[in-house]
């Protein structure tokens, strides 16, 4: 392609964005992002929010089973850990949401820390195993203690802008014709903690911690022969990984501003986020992005297709979602184990071999 | 049975690499019994014998992937034993495997990046944000990478994932991560296993240039006597664990105790008094042993 400019500088070669379909790329979904809430219906900007937050969910997921290949079916448990952060400090304490966010990801980050010398010793499925115990004994402990989390009867979960301040929503704002309500300003907030999470992750896996993580994955020992803390690598990507799925947590928290324990918090979650990552393209952090998307974008698609069908019809509509999902997920597992990734792989070099097959 | 004899310029020279009695059993197994060898710098060093003669072994219990039961290894003598293997890259010690070990998901620009992995200040802190000095620390390792490749013609294969390249190509790129820590010394695990003639000349001409040009010390392990007898300075002979002689090639080549090990004897074995036997075998051996037309072709595990 003549518009991919010949680097002559080794910075060049590394930045994200070099060649000029990915600058206009990037400008166009960037004009997408901001113009989307004011061209579609609200309830659209509802599902776009819990897309968001799968996607931050995912790409933490990511960073622990994708690059460093750690299978985790602990997840919801981080969320878990998250989401009750946030409605703890924001219901009896009054923190404003941009101290519980990160709060909840640092108490997410700790448990994964103290989890994740279990994965010094144990590999693959061992490791789920045990990681599937977390799910349950932090479900428990959530249940032991209902005069701080509410027990079986929920917590309210408040997002103040400032310390026992105004909310998230409580004022609606007027820019010039165009109105930002409740769901309106959670979108934009969650763009910017999505994006900076999206960037974090990209840089993490075109650096020495994202190599070393895959060298993990794929060669342990090679690993260690070449210099690579392999003990000390796993811990980072438990506890990387885990103060990204405390900070989802957290945010899941704000959209459904009220939350129970189980569900949403249990092992349908777990797999749901490792299905969103086999989607999305293990081991990459667009197929994450893309992953989270299709998930939440599959729920409204399957209660209309599947909704005029005999007996798929008398299904509950998040019945009708799982199992849309997984024959989605089945099907990629057969067909392109790449997930979404691997078919825009294909699509691009289609395009660039064009006219010609291959 | 310890027949040390050096090239004379190692003399009064601090030898860079120690084994001393290093003993290594799995259960009732022993692996390597009692061998003791030094490495100079500058020095190439091979280490020979027949398979499951313990090399391999050598070469783990080196970088830490086994640890000896008895004895002590040491590294600008410093003591080796107890270190985890990341510890003993750190101090300058890096490795090629005989099986190809290299991560296949990665490309090989990658592949020869995690060589460069303790060379790295940064952390996964810096390294997330990528501002300043994590990106500056990328581009200044990503100019040594590069002087790698193009020390071993690597160019074209750059982006290619390494599980995508043909197994010799995929060999340059391990010798490639190997060399890429600018080690100061070199385990080479049969660089020149399952390769044809023309890529076991190549591949004596890289260790001929990482030896003259980089000078970096190495031990080398290989099958191949044509590549040990034409390259090595010295060479150490295992046999079921034991070191069964040491020295020059030529030296080694008409060694009765090599003969015996690569050949077999048909009296005494075991005994010390196999001088006869020896003997008569030398004249046998010393044609099949180092001669490239026929080699002593045995290429499995060791």
């Amino acid at each position: 392609m003549p518009t991919t400019p010949l680097s002559v500088r080794y910075e060049d070669d590394l930045r994200l964005f070099a060649s000029v379909w990915r600058r206009i790329g990037i400008v166009l979904l960037a004009v997408g992002v901001v113009a989307f809430p004011f061209v579609v219906d609200g309830r659209w900007v509802m599902t776009a929010n819990f897309a968001l937050v799968a996607v931050v969910g995912a790409v933490g997921l990511m960073i622990l089973t994708g690059f460093t290949g750690q299978i985790s079916l602990g997840h919801a448990a981080f969320l878990a850990i998250g989401a009750y952060t946030a409605a703890v400090t924001g219901d009896t304490f009054g923190l404003p949401f941009w101290l519980s966010i990160p709060l909840g990801g640092a108490l997410a980050a700790l448990v994964g820390l103290a989890v994740g010398p279990f994965a010094l010793r144990l590999r693959g499925l061992y490791l789920a195993i045990v990681t599937l115990g977390l799910v349950f004994i932090v479900n428990h402990l959530l249940r032991a203690f209902p005069e701080v989390t509410g027990g079986l009867s929920g917590i309210r979960v408040p997002m103040l802008w400032w310390f026992d301040g105004p909310r998230v929503g409580d004022a609606t704002w007027e820019l010039g014709p165009l109105t930002l309500a409740s769901r309106e300003q959670l979108y934009f907030l969650f763009v910017l903690i999505t994006v900076g999470v999206v960037l974090f992750a990209t840089n993490l896996r075109r650096s020495r911690t994202g190599r070393a993580m895959n060298a993990v994955r794929d060669r342990d020992v090679a690993a260690a022969v070449m210099g690579v803390n392999v003990a000390r690598t796993k811990l980072e990507a438990f506890g990387i990984s885990s103060f990204i799925a405390g900070m989802a947590g957290a945010m899941f928290g704000y959209v459904q501003t009220f939350i129970t324990i189980d569900p949403p918090f249990n092992l349908i979650m777990s797999i749901e986020y490792i299905a969103m990552i086999v989607l999305g393209g293990v081991g990459t952090v667009v197929g994450a992005v893309l992953g989270g998307l299709a998930f939440v974008a599959i729920g409204p698609i399957a209660e209309h297709l599947l909704g005029g069908l005999p007996l798929l019809s008398e299904l509950s509509s998040s019945q009708q979602q799982r199992l849309m999902f997984a024959v989605i997920v089945g099907a990629f597992l057969l067909l392109e184990p790449l997930g979404l990734y691997g078919v825009w792989i294909r699509i691009k070099i289609y395009f660039m071999a064009w006219p010609f097959r291959y | 049975m310890d027949t040390t004899a050096r090239s004379g310029d190692d003399q009064g020279r601090a030898p860079l690499v120690t084994f001393e009695d290093v003993t290594l059993s799995f259960e009732g197994l022993v692996a390597i019994d009692d061998v003791s060898f030094e490495v100079y710098p500058g020095q190439l060093f091979a280490i020979i014998g027949p398979n499951g003669a313990g090399k391999t072994s050598t070469f783990n219990c080196i970088s830490g992937v086994y640890h000896p039961s008895a004895g002590r290894i040491t590294f600008e003598g410093r003591d080796l034993l107890g270190l985890p293997p990341h510890a003993i890259t750190e101090l300058g010690i890096a490795r090629t495997f005989q099986n190809v070990e290299l991560f296949p998901m990665l490309t090989t620009l990658d592949n020869l990046l995690v060589g460069r992995h303790v060379h790295y200040r940064s952390n996964w802190l810096r390294d997330g944000i990528w501002l300043g000095r994590a990106r500056r620390e990328e581009v200044a390792h990503r100019g040594r990478v590069e002087e790698i490749i193009d020390f071993l013609d690597l160019e074209s294969f750059r982006d290619k994932p390494a599980s995508f390249l043909p197994y010799g190509v995929q060999k340059r790129i391990e010798l490639g991560r190997a060399l890429v820590m600018d080690p100061k010394l070199l385990l080479l695990d049969e660089p020149a296993a399952g390769m044809n003639l023309e890529e076991t000349e190549d591949v004596a001409r890289y260790i001929l240039d990482v030896k003259e040009e980089l000078g970096i010390t190495q031990i080398l392990v290989e099958h191949d006597m044509g590549v040990v007898m034409d390259l090595a300075d010295e060479v150490a002979v295992l046999d079921f664990g034991r070191k069964i002689a040491q020295g020059r090639p030529a030296e080694v080549q008409s060694h009765p105790e090599v003969i015996r090990a690569y050949l077999g004897a048909s009296t005494d074995v075991g005994g010390d008094g196999g001088a006869a036997a020896g003997g008569d075998a030398a004249r046998t051996g010393e044609a099949a042993i180092g001669d490239t037309t026929d080699r002593v072709t045995d290429g499995g595990a060791s």
